[in-house]
């Protein structure tokens, strides 16, 4: 019961939380969340300050690199059933909901274009909510749009989203430090134990060198690859962009979104997409994860590929025949959470 | 605070026997054995792993084309124009 490369995404989300919290914190010192000098501030550190460049792109670039550890992070726990450890697994899915809201408070405020017109689309959909829906919309706005006292309110929670999300992280350690890890054979390992140092911290710090090279690599060679370029113009309220699109992480989420032709049924499925996790701990099996479940493996890939594509759709504009693509899809990805289990339970009785 | 070197389970009636790290080399076979057991792991699990992938790339493909089309004019529409 060795645990393998899978396992070493925790620590790396660690790490790429104290580097946003690090990198996030020198920008807050030069940063101004003012609609008047917001977009100038930004390019005022890209610029100006010592280094101020680099802090840029590595905050940027790491909030893309903590998504891609958060959802490898995810389908390990997925394929290895280890969402049998509940209350790690529950508090896992806060810290996902955290970091996402975190990520979408962050990404407006540079205040170009994408920032503000993403913040628009994205706190209209509170307006859905029945009865206090557009009360509740102008409460979060501070007003009748997207204004100043939007962004301000944005930035403090932005700086203060981080650190619940820290104390979630010990609280999530804390819970599977009682458990003791899964593994990859799904077995019970209290025989296997081996100590920390030196094999995990010389395994994680491997890790740590890989995430930090991919992180450079992209930083300094290719630091707008994930940006979208409508976000080097200030925002402008009169101009709306051709396409409003979030960031690649956030793509299949958007997809889920826009399939369903109604608003509140939208919001309704955007957010059941991420809270449908929850419901993963319910699910009985004989054996732990997907090991000995050829058939629930082929379905996770099935899974895997469902989130690519509709990550690829999410980017696309709505047209056809985009737009029942993404339906289909949606579809796919909602019935995952209800074959599998049916899977699991049809393949332990035919190996009664 | 969960569990403790010394409290983890208890085993009886079993015999150990392993070589001291000083009387091995450190990565015996890592070459030898290893990398032909890469493409062991890969052939039992390819059927699983890859399909999915290449009907998502299909179905991309596809969609894309499919797409292009949509936004071109119909040449025969315009056939007998003069």
């Amino acid at each position: 019961t060795n645990i393998s490369m899978w396992w070493n995404f925790g620590s790396l989300l660690g790490v790429c939380l104290i580097a946003q919290i690090a990198t996030g914190l020198f920008l807050a010192m030069h940063y101004c969340p003012n609609t008047e000098a917001a977009f100038s501030s930004v390019a005022h550190i890209c610029r100006d300050v010592n280094y101020g460049w680099i802090l840029r792109t590595m905050h940027a670039n790491g909030a893309s690199m903590f998504f891609i550890c958060i959802y490898l992070h995810i389908g390990r726990n997925i394929y290895y059933g280890s969402y049998k450890l509940v209350h790690t697994w529950s508090i896992g899915v806060l810290i996902l909901f955290a970091t996402m809201a975190t990520a979408f408070l962050g990404y407006v405020l540079p205040w170009g274009q994408m920032s503000f017109w993403g913040a628009t689309v994205i706190t209209n959909l509170l307006s859905a909510v029945p009865y206090i829906g557009t009360i509740l919309v102008q409460w979060v706005w501070g007003g009748f749009a997207v204004d100043n006292a939007t962004l301000t309110r944005f930035f403090a929670l932005h700086f203060l989203m981080p650190f619940a999300i820290a104390a979630l992280a010990m609280v999530h350690l804390l819970f599977l430090h009682q458990t003791g890890s899964n593994n990859p054979l799904g077995l019970k390992s209290d025989t296997d134990k081996i100590p920390f140092h030196p094999y995990f911290v010389t395994k994680d710090i491997v890790g740590f060198i890989i995430l930090f090279t991919a992180l450079s690599t992209l930083s300094l060679k290719e630091p707008y690859l994930l940006s979208d370029p409508d976000n080097f113009i200030p925002a402008n309220p009169l101009v709306t962009p051709v396409h409003i699109q979030p960031e690649l992480y956030f793509m299949f989420a958007y997809a889920i979104l826009r399939s369903i032709p109604n608003k509140l049924g939208g919001v309704v499925a955007l957010v059941m997409s991420i809270a449908i996790l929850f419901a993963l701990p319910a699910y009985k099996s004989k054996f732990t994860g997907t090991q000995f479940y050829p058939a629930n493996q082929l379905m996770f890939w099935i899974m895997t590929n469902t989130v690519l594509l509709l990550t690829w759709i999410g980017a696309r504009p709505v047209e056809d025949p985009y737009i029942v693509t993404g339906q289909i899809l949606t579809t796919i990805y909602f019935m995952y959470y209800i074959i599998t289990p049916l899977t699991t339970k049809h393949w332990d009785q035919l190996n009664k | 605070m969960g569990k403790h070197f010394g409290e983890l389970a208890k085993i009886r009636g079993i015999i150990q026997y392993r070589l001291s790290p000083f009387e091995q080399r450190a990565f015996a076979g890592a070459i030898s054995k290893g990398l032909p057991n890469i493409f062991v792991r890969i052939r039992s699990n390819i059927f699983r792993v890859l399909p999915p992938f290449v009907v998502a790339y299909l179905i991309y493909d596809t969609v894309e084309k499919k797409h292009e089309k949509l936004m071109r004019k119909n040449p025969k529409d315009y056939e007998n124009d003069e």
